[in-house]
């Protein structure tokens, strides 16, 4: 156990350092200022839910204990799913595992620290966000100090057992498959899943609910309520001691918790054995690179961007190719395109016909709406993408840096790389839900003129911001996004997608109405239209160069640093 | 063909390279050595343009790589001493990507291409991704792709890392015949042996500053040591300037 601790020594003393330097402590206020926002947020809407629970006579603790016993089965599976992708990371693919195997210590002893890296890494930001749902509860059913000490004695074996399992299916998974294809294997199927189980909940129909001839079912429903969980579940121990102490029942819950801690306890022993045989073997494996011969094919995005300077073609052409040969890039592709079939088909199956209001004013209205949410679906796309897209050139840095092209051309480069395929996306996605939506030709133009303007602005933001505040250093470049950089983007994109939308939306009203009630829009009127539109237009201008500068700047002075 | 002109790089109040002047002329191999942190790697990374000098200038060819560094780069066929690629690719899309970069012409991509990656033993794995790479073929790749556009300065930095024998006797050969084509090498190392075996003027740098220029007897005599050999030359020189 001493060696172990000594191995999570660096870690400890890093997080130390980091938390010592002064720069960092805006961004430390910004972060916690968001994170206690969400964290209220999450108590507000629970303690909401389950007062309204408690108004429903009858079957209202029935609705809350269900609500728990889901979201434990949740919080469960999202440690799982967590503890798989860290310690997958943490035990196979840190930077430091050269260094750490190559020391005078066994591998189990390096098993355990790291997995106690990866259980406080997958679990915390879990735990921190599940504590209000639980004390929603304790604060709506009256609950004594006893549930607020069970929360605690509930949660940590969870987050054990949660871990242990998890490492244990790494380690054995590793010794079948190489650990740098498992993650993107691992990662693309959970998000299959997902989006089955999605798209299933969305086929359902749930809006339907709202029709009165559905509650015929009631009874049905009320049984399956009812019905216990799965006892072998350590989510069901952990509802059960939570529901029992909740009542105040100590005993039982205390007999739940005992239940968790001995499971917890038993997998942390199995997994250091299986540790002990095989973690050394598949951590070897996993380090064995695999040569990959291409075939020597004709060079067709070679051909295909011949028209371009000989600069600018190589790095469309190195751009195009590293994406699409890297593999977490294709989970990701995969997920935002069923999004977005999820996001149409939510159009598909509105019900505007059923509305008391006016169909055409509300097709309008919600295809007004509808640009800001295509804006905001271009928004998490170009985070995704184009933000990091700085950052990942990583240590390669140094080819662009001293490649005969300015930066500003970079940059640039970058920027049209992205352009295109953003505004075909966005382009696309406005075009089918507004003929889903059924839209006047007038709304239709206005949503693709708007886009089109919209999408340059937030790739311009994307790339400018991307590359102020890069992290050439990242392992996972993707995730730069989550940094300070990504938050400004956010909010100065949100910002300039709000401000547009709302410089549209007074004109957008007033000729509108103006058209249902048959008058002439008034000079006054026009040259309030005109200035607003043009306001739109000069801002999303600004939105393209002033980030793009700002860029550029920032990581030319990265240089005379 | 390098005019290095009151060169001084600050890091905060570290003074990496402090009031650097330093010519060198076309075709000559210049070694660049220096204790670890000396500000070698500095020094290079200015020569390359990949680092803004705090103060004085750097010259190449005539060009002022402050006022026009695209021009300046096309220039120079940099090498640096950690082999960072785009794993991604391929070692030949690679150089094609190069080529492209410094608007090498289709035909002498062609030429060049299939010449140099047999003289750096790459042939036949020019079509696998670069990510499956060793060190030293990594590096190998490097040089290949630095010579691709035929450039009239090679920058290099501790060109031997990662190289086996062979290599290393290849790249002493090659840089000898590169020089004697009119080629500029400006190389930084800690290998003596090597400096004192292909080198035509040698620096020695310390504590960022230049403490010595010229040919291995021009060193021995201020160094006033007669019969030694460059190591000596080496630890008397930074020494004196350590006691200093």
């Amino acid at each position: 156990m001493k060696q172990a601790a000594i191995l999570l020594n660096p870690r400890l003393l890093s997080f130390r350092n980091k938390g010592f330097a002064k720069d960092r402590s805006i961004r430390l206020i910004i972060f916690a200022g968001i994170g206690i926002s969400f964290w209220a947020g999450i108590f507000a809407i629970c303690y909401r839910v389950l007062m309204y629970f408690q108004r429903v006579e009858g079957i209202g603790n029935i609705l809350a204990y269900k609500l728990l016993s889901m979201v434990l089965l949740i919080f469960f599976s999202l440690l799982i799913f967590s503890s798989i992708l860290t310690s997958l990371s943490n035990l196979y693919m840190s930077k430091d595992l050269t260094l750490v195997h190559s020391l005078p210590v066994p591998g189990e002893k390096i098993f355990l620290a790291k997995w106690i890296e990866s259980t406080i890494d997958s679990s915390w930001m879990v735990v921190v966000y599940a504590i209000p749902v639980f004390i929603s509860y304790g604060i709506v059913f009256k609950a004594g100090p006893f549930f607020y000490i069970d929360i605690a004695l509930t949660l940590f074996p969870l987050c054990i057992i949660a871990s242990a399992l998890s490492s244990i299916m790494v380690l054995l998974i590793v010794i079948i498959l190489p650990a740098s294809r498992i993650r993107s294997v691992f990662v693309f199927l959970c998000l299959v899943l997902v989006v089955i189980l999605y798209m299933t909940f969305r086929l359902l129909r749930p809006e339907r609910l709202v029709n009165p001839e559905n509650f015929a079912s009631l009874l049905s429903y009320l049984n399956n309520l009812s019905a216990p969980s799965y006892p072998l579940l350590p989510s069901t121990w952990a509802f059960d001691s939570l529901k029992a102490a909740l009542i105040g029942d100590a005993s039982c819950s205390l007999f739940n918790v005992a239940l968790s801690m001995s499971c917890a306890a038993f997998l942390i022993f199995s997994s250091i054995l299986i540790a002990r045989a095989i973690y050394f073997k598949g951590f070897s494996k996993s380090q064995a690179s695999m040569a990959r011969p291409f075939q020597h094919k004709k060079e067709r995005l070679d051909k295909l961007f011949s028209f371009l300077s000989g600069p600018t073609k190589s790095f469309v052409v190195k751009e195009i190719k590293t994406f699409l040969r890297d593999q977490a890039q294709w989970s990701q592709i995969f997920l935002i395109g069923a999004l977005i079939v999820i996001y149409t088909y939510n159009f598909s199956v509105l019900p505007i016909e059923q509305s008391p209001i006016k169909s055409v004013y509300l097709q309008n209205l919600l295809s007004f709406l509808n640009v800001a949410l295509a804006a905001f679906v271009l928004i998490s796309v170009t985070a995704r993408f184009a933000f990091p897209s700085i950052s990942i050139e990583g240590s390669s840095f140094w080819i662009v840096r001293s490649a005969p092209i300015p930066l500003r051309t970079f940059l640039w480069i970058k920027f049209f790389i992205y352009l295109f395929p953003l505004l075909i996306l966005s382009e696309i996605l406005i075009v089918v839900t507004n003929l889903l939506l059924n839209v006047t030709p007038f709304m239709m133009y206005l949503s693709i003129i708007t886009l089109f303007f919209l999408t340059p602005g937030v790739v311009s933001l994307g790339i400018g911001l991307g590359a102020a505040y890069p992290d050439f250093n990242s392992e996972n470049p993707a995730h730069t996004v989550t940094g300070f950089g990504g938050l400004v983007f956010m909010i100065i994109s949100a910002a300039y997608i709000g401000a547009v939308i709302v410089l549209e939306a007074g004109p957008v009203y007033t000729i509108f109405m103006s058209g249902i009630r048959n008058e002439n829009l008034s000079y006054f009127q026009l040259l309030w239209i005109i200035g607003s539109f043009f306001t739109a237009f000069l801002i999303s201008m600004l939105a393209i160069i002033l980030p793009m500068r700002f860029g550029e700047k920032r990581l030319m002075r990265g240089f005379f640093r | 063909m390098i005019d290095l002109i009151n060169l001084s790089k600050h890091f905060g109040n570290i003074k990496a390279v402090d009031i650097l002047n330093l010519s060198v002329s076309s075709g000559e191999l210049f070694g660049f050595i220096g204790p670890n942190g000396a500000g070698k790697t500095t020094t290079i990374q200015m020569i390359g343009g990949l680092l803004a000098p705090t103060e004085g200038s750097v010259i190449i060819d005539g060009i002022d790589m402050a006022k026009e560094p695209e021009k300046a780069k096309k220039k120079i066929g940099l090498i640096p001493d950690r082999p960072f690629l785009y794993e991604k690719l391929t070692g030949m899309e690679f150089l094609k990507f190069t080529a492209d970069l410094y608007e090498v012409s289709e035909e002498a991509f062609l030429e060049n291409t299939e010449k140099i990656l047999n003289m750096f033993s790459l042939i036949d794995r020019a079509h696998e991704l670069i990510e499956s790479y060793s060190h030293g073929m990594k590096q190998r790749l490097i040089m290949s792709a630095a010579l691709l556009h035929e450039p009239l300065l090679i920058v290099v930095d501790e060109p031997m890392v990662g190289l086996d024998p062979r290599g290393i006797k290849m790249v002493k050969n090659l840089f000898r015949s590169l020089v004697a084509k009119g080629t500029t090498i400006f190389m930084s190392t800690h290998t003596l042996r090597l400096a004192e075996d292909v080198c035509d003027r040698i620096g020695i740098i310390n504590n960022g500053k230049l403490i010595a220029t010229g040919t291995i007897n021009e060193l021995k005599h201020t160094a006033q040591i007669g019969e030694a050999d460059l190591e000596e030359v080496f630890f008397q020189l930074t020494e004196e300037e350590i006691s200093l």
